[in-house]
């Protein structure tokens, strides 16, 4: 919210530089964004033309002599075509800084100038602030001001603009009276209200106007006031300016003053011309359904029933608290106005506007709340600014209705619970004063505080409120440093953190980096995937608001985002990429117990790199079950974006924990990759349900250990895990380890075939191994693999 | 006395030869020479036969001298050679210590996850437990019971995805809290961090997808004091010892009071700089004390029990401590970016 210093300091007497203004209601709980000049410039003050001749050497500038209160008139070459000698103008003289430009003594076309008269836009003052001719001229001052005097004072439109960040909480502080009582509050000085009239005397307005609530619920209080003998015309340049400083345009003096009102008060009002009001008579109902509306704006609206509006004996005439209607708007031939100041439901407020699209100054201020009890102050400030501009004249009496009136509510609180919550040592008297210059009513009786709120804060409703009150006006600085005390608490890190604590350290030390992505994707990233139809991926858990298509759906996988990341990374032509991402993935099925969706850890790696090929993925993959002590088997073969021919499925206890393989070409065309990616998904649900711990050492063995290769041809086709699972099957108990070291093709070995040597490690628990135990099982494991597997043992 | 003449020119030509030998072979083939079977020494010993049985103990004596004298002179030179050899074959051996070759590569948490670590390690040590909970909620647990209800101007504030009418993704991790009240009774010091969603656009300080840490404590007798306190111990965890903090008033629907909490600017250590705009404080979480409602909303009676609670923006932090000015560089898994943390 943006409102005038002046204006505050008016209602304050509070007159702090900017800094300290700033500083110290901010540390009082209202954030000031900005404070800065209402107009951007310096050094530009009050001259009169004296003289003005045709410049020589120039069809259009002239030559000034201009009185700015010094012994000699200033020389200024001016090239404005309304000039002439007589006006009074605003002028810069030098040294005079306006946006973009300071003003130096200089020579135009052979003639010495000291200066320069200014027009509105150089000064940056829109015509309705202060009438002129805009860009096509100077700004001639049409009233009477003291020769040399700085403009701005002379005007009175030296102000700075605060622009206020108000909390949620305190909707009575979107207005030029909340802020002031907040900054007396704080500062310590008295909030004056400016006169209250009496608007309730006399019943003259009975015979001119009626209203009628049809739905007391959604308008808890509707006040009107009838002026009559109406006087249009503009209203004087002090409230032009203060409009001006909250950003609104100024109109006419009516139409100002219901504006002057709202920023002053913080209540919208609205101003009908009673001629155009049927039946004199204001009726405020529900709408429904089918009506129509046709709003200030021209709009026209079709409104769905139950939205409230304000209508007239034939019909409705405006939707209530968001904008009136066209054929009731005040018009230069209007000749009595009604004033409406009244309360609308926040909640009903909101949804009309959102639904009908009409957000305006009133119905942000109706959705964050306006009093009900603070309304007809408003009314009588309206009806005093009528009186004070000469608008038009007061009809006496009121229309007032209140059925439910807001009660000040006491609140009993307790001086130690105050004092505890806050942590800081402040004793009773304080809170009572603190409070006081809040406007509320403290009375102390021993430990017992009775707190009264002013009408104005229906924020306060409990103690903790009132608490807040104190501390931050008492400063939160007050506030010391303890650590808690009480009953201790074991401090823990949740297991499925210290299982991905695990899973970061394998993965790093392998050189695997960690990224983060977002968790929404595109539906089209996930059918480029080619999954089978049936595959639960395919069908994810879609936003019914998203920023967009291609963030529009809760992904499903982790792949996606990693081939995008692999393409990012390969287009920035970094030569290696190891990465991974452990997220979540998030799935319809199965619902938990209150009916939401499966969230489900998932760990991908993406790979490319001189050194990256298939073997150094899995193996790390590997080496994540080796480090949870999980024991695996591998099977070729794997998702459909992986290449048919290089890809494999981890399994544990026969379910596949971990599908890994190169990315299929077709699928690293679609995403922009080189050939020979890997790509690799984890199942990280099942592995932190397989993980065991390792609590046990072996023992190291005392006996020696007896070495023997084996090498042997097999068919070129022959997997070789199995073969290694035979040998260690076949090889029995004394058959410690085995590792295959060395596999090769050649015409030694003959057409189809290839070589596989083994190293054998042999050992018995208890005593040296003897030759023939030895050959015993070397012969078992040679004629396990003849049979299974047709080899040819070589050695 | 011509043998005792022949033992002492021996022992000097030995002395000599020895001292000459070039190499540890060449002094293996000297003491073959000189004390082997078929030796100089040996052979003089043979010639003892032509002396009287007089004078052989004084010349055996001699001779045995001589050996002895020799063999010393075998041993330090041989000592000297050996030297002298190890010291020709290591600098043979040396190697370009310099030559500049491939580190070994070590990978790295994303940053996000190195400062949730530290985060997280340093409340546990205060004694919170960690507690996640899910990242698509009921409105009931991210709003309602939060004393948020439907239409509050509060919800402006967080413009909120929806999946449907009662269920949205998270905009804070708060529900997790919401959650533990209702299910467990105090004394309760849970952290929760996590994913959370807000309807922003990706630009250099915002993102629809980012994560917070939020902190919740409800025992008997929890003050203000013990919220700043903690989060005392919490900055100087994360900045260093002489960050302090400062509590501004706010307003949470979920807390009263309400504050903002500012800690001293890491960049320019309290002097003033662009990052904080010349202030000297940086704005980095929101914390409170739990309103007295939300307490009995989720069944915890509000005149034994208080609490505080706080959140912070993990990317906030990761930012300000390793000087990142782009939110989007967390997000785009550029191995430039990444490599630099490990």
């Amino acid at each position: 919210m943006k409102a005038s210093y002046n204006w505050i300091k008016e209602y304050t007497g509070v007159n702090a530089p900017r800094e300290e203004y700033q500083h110290r209601m901010i540390m009082a709980g209202t954030a000031v964004e900005t404070m800065e000049p209402m107009l951007p410039f310096t050094g530009v003050v009050i001259g009169r033309v004296i003289t003005c001749e045709k410049h020589e050497n120039s069809d259009h500038l002239h030559i000034c002599q201009v009185d700015v209160g010094g012994e000699n008139p200033l020389q200024i070459v001016c090239g404005a075509p309304n000039v002439s000698a007589g006006q009074l103008v605003p002028t810069a003289v030098v040294g005079a800084k306006l946006p973009g430009l300071t003003i130096k003594r200089g020579k135009i076309r052979g003639v010495e100038s000291e200066g320069m008269l200014c027009s509105s836009v150089e000064l940056m003052i829109p015509t309705d602030l202060y009438p002129s001719v805009g860009d096509a001229g100077l700004l001639i001052l049409n009233e009477d001001y003291p020769v040399g005097m700085d403009f701005k004072a002379a005007l009175g439109l030296d102000d700075e603009i605060i622009d206020f960040d108000i909390l949620a909480d305190r909707p009575d502080c979107l207005s030029i009276w909340g802020v002031a009582r907040e900054t007396a509050a704080v500062f310590d000085t008295a909030f004056k209200a400016p006169r209250d009239m009496d608007i309730t005397t006399g019943d003259a307005i009975h015979q001119l106007a009626k209203v009628t609530i049809k739905n007391p619920d959604l308008c808890p209080r509707y006040t009107a006031k009838v002026v009559k003998n109406l006087r249009l015309g503009p209203s004087p340049l002090w409230m032009r300016a203060r409009l001006h400083a909250a950003g609104i345009r100024a109109i006419n003096n009516i139409v100002d003053i219901t504006n002057y009102v709202m920023l002053e008060t913080g209540h919208p009002m609205h101003a009908f011309d009673l001629g155009q009001v049927r039946g004199n008579h204001i009726i405020v109902r529900e709408a429904e359904p089918g009506e129509q509306l046709t709003t200030l704006d021209g709009k026209k609206h079709h409104l769905l029933g139950g939205e409230l509006l304000i209508c007239d004996e034939q019909g409705p005439t405006g939707l209530a608290g968001i904008m009136g209607g066209l054929e009731s708007e005040i018009t230069e031939n209007t000749r009595e106005l009604l004033f409406e100041c009244a309360a609308f439901d926040r909640t009903l407020t909101r949804v009309v506007s959102r639904r009908l699209g009409i957000r305006t100054e009133s119905s942000g201020r109706f959705e964050r709340g306006v009093n009900p009890a603070t309304v007809k102050q408003a009314m009588a400030r309206a009806c005093a600014l009528i009186e004070l501009l000469d608008a038009g004249d007061v009809v006496p009496g009121i229309i007032d209705h209140y059925p439910n009136p807001v009660t000040q509510k006491t609140l009993t609180t307790s001086v130690s619970r105050i004092k505890h919550r806050s942590g800081a040592d402040i004793d009773g008297q304080e809170m009572v004063s603190l409070l006081t210059r809040l406007d509320f009513k403290a009375e102390l009786d021993g430990d017992t505080l009775l707190v009264t709120p002013p009408l104005h804060r229906s924020d306060i409703e409990q103690e903790a409120d009132v608490c807040e009150e104190v501390l931050r006006l008492a400063g939160y600085d007050r506030i010391p440093e303890t650590l808690m005390r009480g009953e201790t608490t074991q401090g823990k890190d949740s297991a499925a953190r210290l299982m991905k604590r695990d899973v970061h350290q394998v993965l790093n030390s392998q050189g695997f980096d960690e990224i983060i992505n977002l968790s929404f994707i595109a539906q089209k990233q996930l059918d480029a995937m080619g999954l089978p139809a049936e595959d639960e991926r395919n069908t994810p858990i879609r936003i019914t608001n998203p920023l967009g298509e291609d963030t529009a759906v809760m992904r499903t996988s982790l792949v996606p985002d990693m081939l995008r990341t692999l393409a990012k990374n390969l287009n920035q032509r970094n030569e290696t990429a190891l990465l991974y991402e452990l997220g979540t993935v998030y799935f319809h099925e199965p619902k938990t117990d209150d009916g939401l969706f499966s969230e489900r850890s998932a760990l991908c790696l993406g790979a490319y790199g001189e050194q990256v090929n298939f073997y150094f993925v899995r193996d790390t993959l590997l080496a994540l079950l080796k480090k949870a002590h999980i024991t695996w088997d591998i099977q070729p073969g794997g998702e459909l974006y992986h290449h048919p021919g290089r890809c494999a499925r981890i399994l544990v206890e026969g379910e596949a924990i971990a599908t890994v393989g190169e990315v299929h070409p077709k699928i690293a065309e679609q995403a922009d990759i080189k050939p020979g990616c890997v790509i690799a998904e984890f199942d990280l649900e099942a592995y932190a349900k397989l993980r065991k711990p390792f609590d046990a050492v072996t023992p190291l063995p005392r006996t020696p250990a007896v070495l023997r290769d084996l090498a042997l041809v097999v068919k070129k086709e022959q997997d070789l895990l199995p073969v290694l699972q035979e040998i260690l099957r076949a090889g029995g108990k004394l058959l410690e380890d085995v590792q295959l070291f060395d596999v090769f093709e050649g015409t030694q070995v003959g057409e189809g075939k290839k070589s596989a040597a083994f190293s054998l490690t042999l050992r018995h628990p208890e005593k040296t191994l003897e030759e023939e135990e030895i050959n015993r099982v070397i012969e078992k494991v040679k004629k396990n693999l003849n049979q299974a597997f047709q080899a040819e043992i070589r050695t | 006395m011509d043998k005792n003449l022949e033992i002492a020119a021996l022992i000097s030509r030995a002395e000599q030869d020895i001292k000459n030998a070039a190499s540890v072979k060449d002094l293996d083939a000297l003491r073959v020479c000189l004390l082997g079977k078929k030796g100089e020494l040996t052979g003089m010993l043979r010639s003892m036969g032509s002396l009287t049985p007089q004078e052989r103990p004084a010349f055996g004596q001699l001779i045995n001298q001589a050996r002895d004298e020799i063999e010393g002179f075998l041993s330090t030179r041989e000592g000297t050679l050996k030297e002298k050899e190890l010291a020709e074959r290591l600098e043979q051996e040396r190697i370009d210590v310099t030559l500049p070759t491939q580190l070994p590569r070590l990978g790295t948490p994303h940053p996000h996850t190195l400062v949730l670590n530290e985060v997280i390690d340093c409340f546990v040590g205060l004694g919170f437990e960690v507690v996640e909970g899910p990242e698509i909620e009921l409105d009931k647990y991210n709003f309602e019971l939060l004393n948020i209800p439907k239409n509050h101007p509060a919800r402006d504030a967080q413009d909120t995805f929806y999946i449907d009418e009662n269920i949205v993704l998270r905009t804070h991790t708060s529900p997790v809290q919401a959650r533990v009240m209702l299910e467990r009774k105090p004394p309760i010091r849970i952290i929760c961090p996590g994913r959370v969603y807000r309807a922003d656009e990706v630009d250099a300080t915002h993102s629809p997808v980012f994560h917070q840490i939020e902190g919740l404590v409800i025992d008997k007798d929890v003050t203000m004091a013990d919220l700043r306190g903690t989060l005392g111990a919490f900055a100087r965890q994360l900045y260093g010892d002489n960050i302090k903090t400062r509590f501004r008033p706010s307003y949470f629907p979920f807390t009263e009071p309400s504050a903002e909490v500012d800690l001293t600017c890491i960049v320019c250590k309290g002097a003033g700089c662009r990052v904080c705009k010349d202030s000297g404080w940086i704005e980095v979480l929101g914390a409170g004390m739990v309103n007295p409602k939300v307490l009995e909303d989720c069944g915890i009676d509000s005149s034994v029990y208080s609490g505080f609670a706080f959140g912070v923006g993990v990317e906030r932090i990761t930012m300000l401590r390793y000087g990142i000015s782009d939110m989007r560089w967390l997000y785009e898994g550029d191995e430039r970016f990444l490599r630099q943390f490990s």
